[in-house]
């Protein structure tokens, strides 16, 4: 008899999902999907609102990555006023985004990936968890906990408040930075670094631990999209769109991001509320790309800040040749971001322009249509606008980092599914190897799938006819 | 660093949830006594473990639902492993207290009091008139652990 296993909720990771894994007569995986099963509906009740309204309305979206909403709304509402943003603006936006990958990504390692890390796939589920890795590992739980909080008080020494700041604008920021706040967040960033590296050098150390793991989280050959310079070197706030291939070949380069739209289709599929990006001259569901970290370093040939060039240089080394094709060296990614966004934000601090008190551009909507790309924690994100004569929304698409990557992340499943579960004797240790390998992605399903409310993680194995048969929750 | 902390949390725009935000507010507006700290906050995130840390005393303020609108309550928190939450971006006041305990050696003393909401619809920092009523219940509370 054939049977479905269903993982649900899916833990240690923001939103809510579940898995199902569909196993065939002999017990062995016929297949498996990752279903985001709850609506929001931003794209809908955001019409008629004012334009202005969306940097704050669409940031609402997520309580994780609001600073990347804002970012990319003010974006798009920067395209819809036709105008340059100001210099020492755009640095101080760039500080905000950086500050806020640097805490994502430390939330995603230190937080919802350790317990695996360090305390392995197959430990036991009652003490799988982040007072498993306090008690085994307390310096790397308090030096997680430190570096979330550098990041969250740059944001709100910059922003006013950590969550939702609405300093960021239309134009550019509102109010200039003082010297006296300058110096507050230069004084954290040796201790920020210092950690960001310990920590580099300590995963060093365990990576080589999980070459079984590398060789089965989601190693199908994907092509990476994400923004990088002109100079093709790495970028999270402007720039240009690259596409990759599994084989190092750029397909797509130099593309400005307002042409998002020739890159990317997006279909959607009855099993769940994300939606399924896809890379359009391969049509769906052929044009499988990945974002997010592993993809922009995949498509960089440096970062440009010291450190992380070095640690760039290492991940590179992760494989023989061409891109980094496992997922699960998004773990890996992070920390070489951490750091680059560490260094990054002292190298722009320390540029004296940055006191200039000219930070905003001012003009009414001078188009129709607004496009604001930028580079979120987990991947590109897209803010798409159209107003009316009055600057009232008509349309609005959000391609969020986290929904392009769910072609990746199904495949992924599915991959992990076959190497590790065994229908004939599913073992707690398999199910999370599967939920694992969703967390390399460390997706954001508020975001992606503008999901409200709260499921519990299940697991559930159904039969050739779809029926239920077993159903494991936690 | 002040012995006591007090954590106001809840969502500013969604009614009677931004009871312990405005407690907070409204605590400053009139003054806090000698060492004693108040925040507001959205929602308990990871980082606040080192706001804790230290600290002989901790009074965490949070809207209730459920039960009788109105009904203001003051629980001893104990740290609490089994706590600890599914979710990524918030955590349970008890696991935080955990945490504390377990990278800082020790947690402070906490209390959490909670005000039940009868209105969680979109608000702005807008209580309902009997949240409204119990802000100040809550607040004589806070006053009487504070006061120790």
């Amino acid at each position: 008899m054939s049977r479905t296993i269903t993982i649900e909720p899916v833990t240690r990771i923001e939103g809510h999902a579940r898995i199902t894994l569909q196993l065939g007569e002999d017990g062995r995986l016929e297949d498996a999907r990752f279903h985001l099963t709850q609506f929001r509906g931003f794209e809908k009740f955001c019409e008629g609102r004012p334009y202005r309204e969306m940097p704050a309305l669409t940031a609402r979206t997520c309580g994780i990555c609001p600073v990347s909403h804002i970012i990319a709304s003010n974006k798009a509402c920067d395209h819809l006023l036709a105008v340059d943003i100001p210099p020492t603006g755009e640095k101080l936006r760039r500080i905000m985004n950086l500050a806020q990958i640097v805490q994502s990504h430390a939330l995603s390692f230190f937080h919802l990936s350790s317990p695996d890390l360090l305390l392995g796939w197959d430990s036991d589920p009652a003490t799988r968890n982040i007072f498993g890795v306090m008690r085994q590992n307390p310096e790397l739980a308090r030096d997680g906990i430190r570096l979330r909080q550098i990041g969250q008080t740059i944001i709100e020494t910059l922003g006013g408040k950590k969550i939702h700041p609405t300093w960021v604008v239309p134009g550019g920021v509102s109010e200039p930075l003082s010297a006296e706040k300058r110096a507050s967040m230069l004084k954290l960033l040796p201790e920020g670094l210092e950690i960001a590296k310990r920590t580099y050098a300590f995963y060093k150390t365990l990576a080589p631990k999980f070459k079984d793991e590398a060789a089965h989280f989601g190693t199908q050959p994907t092509l990476f999209l994400s923004l990088v310079t002109p100079q093709g070197n790495l970028e999270h706030y402007d720039g240009v769109l690259r596409v990759k291939d599994a084989q190092g070949r750029i397909l797509e380069d130099q593309v400005p991001p307002e042409e998002y739209g020739h890159l990317i289709g997006e279909a959607v599929e009855d099993f769940s509320y994300m939606k399924f990006p896809y890379y359009k001259p391969q049509g769906y569901p052929q044009g499988i790309y990945r974002v997010g970290p592993l993809a922009r370093l995949n498509n960089v040939q440096a970062c440009g800040t010291p450190y992380a060039d070095v640690a760039l240089a290492e991940f590179h080394m992760l494989q023989d040749s061409g891109p980094i094709v496992s997922s699960f060296h998004y773990h890996y990614a992070r920390l070489v971001e951490i750091i680059y966004g560490l260094e990054m934000i002292e190298r722009l601090l320390k540029d004296p322009a940055i006191l200039d008190t000219r930070v905003r551009a001012r003009a009414r909507s001078n188009r129709y249509e607004g496009i604001g790309v930028s580079e979120a924690p987990r991947g590109t994100l897209m803010h798409h606008y159209r107003i009316d004569d009055d600057g009232l929304i008509t349309w609005l698409n959000l391609v969020i980092a986290t929904g392009h990557n769910n072609l990746a992340m199904n495949q992924s499943i599915r991959e992990v599914a076959e190497a590790y579960v065994d229908g004939n004797a599913i073992e707690e240790g398999m199910l999370n190897r599967v939920e694992a390998v969703i967390r390399c992605y460390d997706p954001c399903l508020s975001c992606a799938s503008h999901a409200f409310g709260q499921m519990p993680l299940a697991i559930e194995l159904r039969d050739a006819a779809g029926r239920v048969v077993d159903r494991l929750t936690r | 660093m002040d012995k006591t902390l007090i954590i106001g949390y809840g969502s500013p725009i969604r009614g009677d949830d931004a009871i312990g935000p405005l407690a907070v507010e409204r605590l400053v507006e009139r003054g806090l006594p000698a060492g004693v700290e108040a925040i507001a906050r959205h929602v308990l995130t990871a980082e606040l473990v080192t706001e804790l840390a230290g600290r002989e005393r901790a009074i965490f303020l949070d809207a209730a639902a459920g039960g009788e609108p109105g009904t203001v309550q003051v629980h001893r928190l104990e740290p609490d492993v089994a706590a600890h939450s599914t979710m990524a971006h918030f955590l349970d006041p008890s696991e935080l207290l955990a945490w504390c305990r377990q990278l800082y050696g020790q947690a402070p003393e906490a209390y959490l009091i909670t005000a039940t909401g009868a209105c969680f619809d979109y608000a702005h920092c807008q209580l309902s008139p009997v949240a409204e009523a119990a802000l100040e219940r809550l607040l004589e509370q806070v006053a009487r652990l504070w006061g120790y």
